[in-house]
């Protein structure tokens, strides 16, 4: 079978192999160029031009004949199209001929022009024609990827002048706003002090704010107090579990291999939580970047910043693997997700689409792709799988934290000690069968005993071996340097059918200041991580500061996160976009100040509602009118429910509950064992490939072994369901209730207000009280069958009534509750 | 609260609908596609936006699979090869030292169609006029871990969608109380979920899973469609408060809340009403073989999926398995066919008496199909070269064998059928062009039958 499904056939690697034979111009007579000019030229112009030319842009095949070096190589059979000389093994005349293939398709041409081509290969097929189609082909994508967006450097040619002046001077309000002049639209009113309150708080940290929160901000919404809640938020520890959770998406981040034999990655959690604290400390985005590429090449200040760097390759380790695979394929495969996630995840570029051709829309060559394979195949992956079943390539971990290198061969050693009895074990076995196997008469029985005897013993040894194992350090998943290589082009996906040389380096249609240059026995992550964060490099930045702004305006400038190419959508806003990048770079590369600055905006500020002569002209709100109604992520809505009722334990998690399992097929551990009961946040539940939490499949949690660069919203029948009957609803609701009892003991109004406040972040107001009221006494009427406790029918009644709080389609979207003003804060300069 | 608000805060008065149309992703929309589904995420917006459509007039309008996992053996049950019968014992493959091992079990010409069908299938045979055997089919893999994959999703080296997700994706529900895409006791090794994964599809495409492979089927159900906690009458009053809540906004956002709401309130009575078998006459549950312990599960699950077909399922696959007879095949595949075939056989004789055949496909096959060789004394290694699918209802010819394998069933050499052309077909049939069910992620436009696949035109009726 193919070596990769998907492969094309390639007839365009066949031309350029054999067409090298016909690169000398052939000495034409007279004649035969008249010939060639009134016969032949006329009807290649006219009838096949325009699928088969280098220029043609709707090529079918990668056949061309407008030289004669490209009507002389292969067409799509493989085969060259034409034997000078010897019409009938020409394929070119056969087609003509309708034998096999039929060209043109449209018509058959008239015998009497077929002969002509029949008389003209028989002289020798003479062609004027100079040319070598390959390289004309290059230069016209070279020329055609100048024109891709992207790869031209970020601009920034001063502030667009708007007409309203007075809406808002702030630098992305001022393009925001151009923008909607533009296209005649106008700003709705800003959100309501809860509105965005509540909408800052999970943007920037993925919780509700408390009830005093709301109160304090509400009661006083100033420009001051709005830019006191922002900076608080983004010191909060909370801030990088929010926005760590953002970058596992794109990481691909999984604690198991995914792939049909799945096996459990105990390790992989040091990763996360490398993560979530490189957002917390605001980590520079270059020195993020770098540090997960190319962390174990660096140099530390001490142990602790070594440990830092050498986590952060987990980046690189925890795609999804088949451990069964063959040697090469594994090795290929491996590189090729280390490829498509780095290229997506930084690049915003789908470079993993040149592993078998030249990519289609994009001016990247399969020669690049490799080039980066090269660079992935001279690194050593740690995964950490031993050899079982399905497993066969075994790989080492990083030990790490206190003594970790002491402790790890101290345990490696206790490793071997119980290895080596084993296979002691393993022996008297052998020597036990063999003797039982014997004659019964001539059985040593002495010796039999004494076999069993001994594997007794040494059963013992190991047993107890295994009970006073030594204390293991903690492991991580990464990188370290391998052998450096150079592969050559796998030429259709294929390692066996080799192409050109493909020397470890980066991508040649991208445009950066200077170069790195790799070093014979060197990698070239290093290198691959500093020719990314080079300051010309017209990609890195957009790519980064467009996920910030989807994160918080719900799609981004450019809406295909990660495709900048052909392919993908154009920015909406790409003045704002370059202004965004350059500030970022300025900025030292803060992802913490590019988000101040954006929340800061009064464009962040605007209202959800709706305007009617707005709709009409932008529906789907891409010029920003208002603030578009986002849902929470499956996190967010369980956070949320956990903390409404008190339960949420806000201390991150201690590693793992995938670690203690150790390496198994996910398959043979049930659910609950994968998913234990917790009330941690989301962000540090265990994520196993196609076993993740229910909760995270209903709600459009990231599917862990793409690279995702945004999430779908889906409203489904199943979500309702869940929020009807599934136990953490129910128990969560139950939960709320008994806070609420506790809180409001006496006082009915006050139990609403709170829940109100807890859940959606605002007071209710005294039709929805009453409204409420009269559920609840509805309620208890009808659990009076039911429960004939009054007290807890109280609560089941009232908990009844958080579970509909959490069903609301205000609970799950940042939405503007109706009744409520707008509030205008003052906008800084 | 008690006059719900139905402006919104500037005041100007616009229907709700007419909102939500403006946005295009109201009821119609929800109600139309899968399971309730809704997408508003940017990257797969579009592909979206309309209700989703068959190209072509469709010759059947759902699927049932039944999944055979392990790789049935064809030259002891669908593929005749009496030369293979009379060559039993002698050598195949020198290098190999292979021998040719004769089917064990007798062949016999079926009714009108004269379809030849071993005695290891007596139900199904008195269906042969029904069946359109597919004997010369081929895939890419003959190891179970790329095999399961491959026929479900078109691939095992990257994570694609299902086929059934492929055709929610592509035809939507034709229920509003029920997912689209519903798996019975599917198999959880060799990809497990994965083969019924959406992947890139918004998840709501995911298949609904019912049990796993092997388990019994008399207490499954689905999950969350009740609790002990809030009795129907407080629910209904539930849903009340929650209207009232909701309705204060006109935006579709919390109108495609509330109508998952109304659709999940539906569900909850539908679906433990569509697992309930106990109204089934005794002669429909003797049909199926249930009650009988052989028999039991499989035909439960058969039953079911009628069940499902009357509801408006989509897509419904049924896994059994082992069929993986390397050895003993001799007591093991004719245990594997008495588990199956008077549950099937009674699937196609309802299906067929309540009209329900005619657009309702039902297909049969396993990832591959077995050598015609011995294999450690006692059995038959996989082959991915010749085997044999089955299909049958919804716009196949009936009685009709297409393509042949050579002489001893090794190899597909008249007509192969390619795994991806079976896909194609499959698609053809519900009025897909495959070439057309296209889904752009990530950069490129991709389908289930990634570039490959041709319709088999000759076996559509």
């Amino acid at each position: 079978m193919k070596y990769l499904p998907g492969v094309l056939s390639c007839p365009f690697l066949l031309a350029i192999l054999f067409s090298s034979s016909f690169a000398v111009a052939d000495d034409m007579t007279q004649r035969e160029r008249e010939f060639f000019e009134e016969k032949i030229r006329p009807v290649l112009v006219k009838h096949c031009y325009e699928c088969h030319s280098v220029k043609s842009e709707n090529m079918d095949s990668d056949y061309s004949l407008d030289t004669r070096m490209g009507i002389r190589s292969a067409g799509s059979s493989g085969e060259i199209a034409i034997v000078p000389g010897d019409p009938k093994n020409s394929p070119l005349l056969r087609a003509l001929n309708y034998e096999d293939l039929e060209m043109p398709p449209d018509e058959k041409l008239p015998a009497s022009v077929i002969a002509d081509f029949e008389k003209w290969i028989k002289m020798g097929a003479p062609d004027p024609r100079d040319g070598d189609p390959f390289k004309m082909r290059k230069e016209l994508e070279k020329k055609k990827s100048a024109t891709l967006w992207s790869l031209n450097p970020p601009e920034f040619k001063g502030l667009p002048r708007v007409k309203n002046k007075k809406w808002s001077q702030h630098p992305v309000d001022r393009f925001v706003l151009a923008q909607m002049e533009r296209h005649r639209l106008h700003p709705v009113g800003d959100a309501s002090a809860e509105a965005l309150l509540r909408r800052v708080y999970f943007d920037l940290i993925g919780l509700p704010p408390s009830p005093e929160q709301v109160e304090a901000f509400t009661k006083n919404p100033t420009s001051e107090a709005y830019t006191k809640v922002v900076d608080e938020l983004l010191s909060s520890p909370h801030f990088g579990e929010r926005w760590g959770r953002h970058w596992l998406d794109l990481a691909r981040y999984a604690e198991s291999s995914g792939m049909e034999f799945n096996f459990t990655y105990p390790h992989a959690w040091p990763y996360r939580d490398y993560v979530i604290a490189a957002f917390n400390k605001d980590k520079p985005y270059d020195r993020f970047l770098t540090e997960q590429l190319a962390g174990d090449l660096l140099e530390a200040k001490d142990q602790k910043e070594r440990e830092e760097n050498l986590l952060a390759t987990g980046f690189l380790a925890i795609g999804p693997k088949r451990h069964n695979a063959s040697g090469t394929e594994f090795k290929y495969d491996l590189a090729d997700d280390q490829i498509k996630t780095v290229t997506k995840t930084f690049l915003g570029l789908t470079v993993a689409c040149a592993r078998c051709h030249d990519h289609k829309f994009d001016p990247i060559p399969t020669k690049d792709y490799y080039a980066l394979g090269s660079i992935f195949q001279s690194t050593k992956t740690l995964y950490g799988t031993k050899t079982i079943k399905y497993s066969n390539h075994p790989s080492p971990l990083i030990p790490f934290g206190e003594n970790a290198v002491e402790l790890n061969k101290k345990y490696l050693a206790h490793l071997e000690k119980i290895n080596k009895l084993n296979k002691e074990v393993k022996a008297a076995d052998g020597l036990r069968l063999k003797l039982e196997n014997m004659d019964e008469k001539k059985q040593d029985k002495k010796a039999i005993a004494e076999a069993k005897a001994k594997i007794e013993k040494l059963k013992k040894q190991i047993k107890e071996l295994e009970k006073n194992a030594p204390k293991q350090p903690k492991y991580a998943m990464g990188v370290a340097e391998g052998k450096a290589i150079d592969l050559t082009v796998a030429v259709g996906g294929n390692p066996s059918t080799r192409g050109e040389k493909a020397p470890r380096g980066f991508l040649s249609a991208v445009p950066v200041k200077q170069t790195p240059t790799i070093a014979s026995n060197s990698c070239g992550r290093l290198e691959l991580a500093k020719w990314m964060t080079d300051p010309g490099n017209p990609l890195v930045s957009r790519v980064m500061v467009n996920r910030i702004w989807q994160h918080l305006f719900g799609i981004g400038i450019v809406p295909t996160p990660n495709n900048f190419g052909t392919i993908g959508k154009p920015p909406t806003h790409p003045e704002l976009l370059d202004f965004l990048a350059i500030t970022f770079m300025e900025n030292k590369w803060s992802v913490k100040k590019m988000i101040r600055m954006l929340v800061l905006s009064r464009t962040y500020r605007l209202s959800t509602v709706d305007d009617e002569a707005n709709r009409l002209i932008d529906p789907q709100n891409v010029y920003l009118w208002k603030a578009t109604a986002r849902r929470l992520e499956a996190e967010a809505i369980r956070d949320a429910i956990l903390a409404v009722s008190g339960e949420l334990d806000l201390t991150p998690a201690e590693g793992s509950t995938v670690t203690p399992i150790g390496q198994k097929l996910a398959r043979d551990v049930p659910y609950e064992k994968l998913n234990p009961p917790s009330k941690k946040r989301s962000v540090y539940l265990p994520i196993v490939r196609n076993y993740e939490p229910h909760i995270f499949q209903e709600f459009d949690f990231a599917s862990s072994s793409l690279v995702v660069g945004q999430r779908a919203t889906t409203t489904t029948a199943k979500q309702a369901l869940f929020f009807l009957n599934n136990d953490f609803i129910l128990a969560q609701s139950e939960a709320t209730a008994k806070l609420l009892m506790k809180q409001a003991p006496q006082d009915v109004d006050a139990r609403i207000r709170l829940a109100y406040l807890r859940a959606l972040s605002r007071q209710p107001s005294t039709d929805e009280i009453a409204h409420v009221k009269q559920y609840l006494e509805q309620a208890e009427k009808d659990l009076a069958k039911a429960e004939p406790d009054a007290a807890k029918r109280r609560l089941r009644a009232l908990a009844s009534f958080v579970q509909v709080i959490f069903s609301s389609a205000e609970f799950r979207y940042l939405i503007q509750p109706p009744q409520q003003k707008q509030t205008t804060i003052l906008t800084r300069k | 609260m008690s006059k719900p608000v139905q402006q919104n805060s500037s005041g100007h008065s616009v229907s709700r609908r007419q909102a939500i149309k403006g946005i295009g992703a109201g009821l119609g929309c929800l109600a139309a596609s899968s399971f309730g589904l809704n997408v508003q995420a940017g990257t797969t917006l579009g592909s979206l936006g309309d209700a989703p459509a068959p190209h072509f007039p469709p010759k059947a309008k759902r699927v049932i699979f039944l999944f055979m996992r392990g790789g049935p053996s064809q030259m002891d049950t669908f593929d005749y090869k009496p030369a293979l019968n009379k060559s039993d014992g002698k050598e195949f493959d020198k290098k190999k030292k292979t021998k040719l091992f004769g089917s064990p079990w007798k062949f016999k010409q079926r009714q009108e169609s004269g379809l030849w069908i071993s005695e290891l299938h007596p139900y199904l045979a008195q269906c042969a006029d029904d069946l359109c055997l597919i004997r010369s089919m081929k895939t890419d893999s003959s190891a179970h871990p790329r095999a399961i994959p491959l026929l479900h999703t078109g691939s095992f080296a990257f994570v694609r969608p299902s086929i059934g997700s492929w055709i929610v994706y592509g035809l939507g529900s034709e229920n509003r109380d029920l997912p689209g895409f519903i798996t019975i006791n599917p198999t959880r090794v060799f990809g497990g979920p994965a083969n019924f994964g959406s992947a890139f599809l918004p998840s709501s495409y995911s298949g609904t899973r019912i049990g796993w492979e092997g388990e019994s089927l008399k207490n499954a159900k689905f999950s969350n469609v009740s609790n002990k906690k809030v009795p129907r009458s407080l629910q209904q009053e539930q849903m009340k408060l929650l209207r009232s809540m909701n309705g204060q906004y006109i935006t579709p956002e919390a109108q495609g809340v509330m109508d998952s709401f109304e659709l999940g309130m539906r569900m909850q009575d539908v679906a433990p009403n569509v697992m309930d078998i106990s109204q089934e006459s005794k002669e429909t549950l003797e049909q199926y073989g249930i009650g009988e312990s052989t028999t039991d599960n499989f035909g439960r699950q058969c039953l079911l999926a009628r069940r499902f077909v009357e509801a408006g399922v989509r897509f419904i696959e049924l896994g059994h398995g082992s069929w993986d007879h390397h050895k003993d095949i001799k007591k093991g595949l004719p245990d594997k066919c008495r588990q199956t075939d008077k549950p099937m056989a009674g699937l196609l004789k309802d299906l067929k008496q309540r009209g329900l055949l005619e657009d309702t496909l039902v297909v049969w096959g396993g990832e591959f199909g077995r050598l015609p060789t011995l294999e450690f004394g006692s059995g038959r290694g996989h082959n991915a070269d010749g085997f044999t699918f089955w299909m049958a209802g919804g716009g196949v010819k009936g009685g009709y064998s297409h393509g042949e394998t050579d002489e001893f069933g090794r190899r597909s050499v008249i007509d192969p059928v390619h795994l991806y052309d079976l896909q194609a077909t499959i698609l053809h049939l519900l009025g897909l062009d495959h070439k057309k069910l296209v889904y752009r992620y990530g950069g490129r436009d991709f389908r289930l039958t990634d570039i490959h696949g041709e319709v088999v035109h000759k076996i559509v009726s």
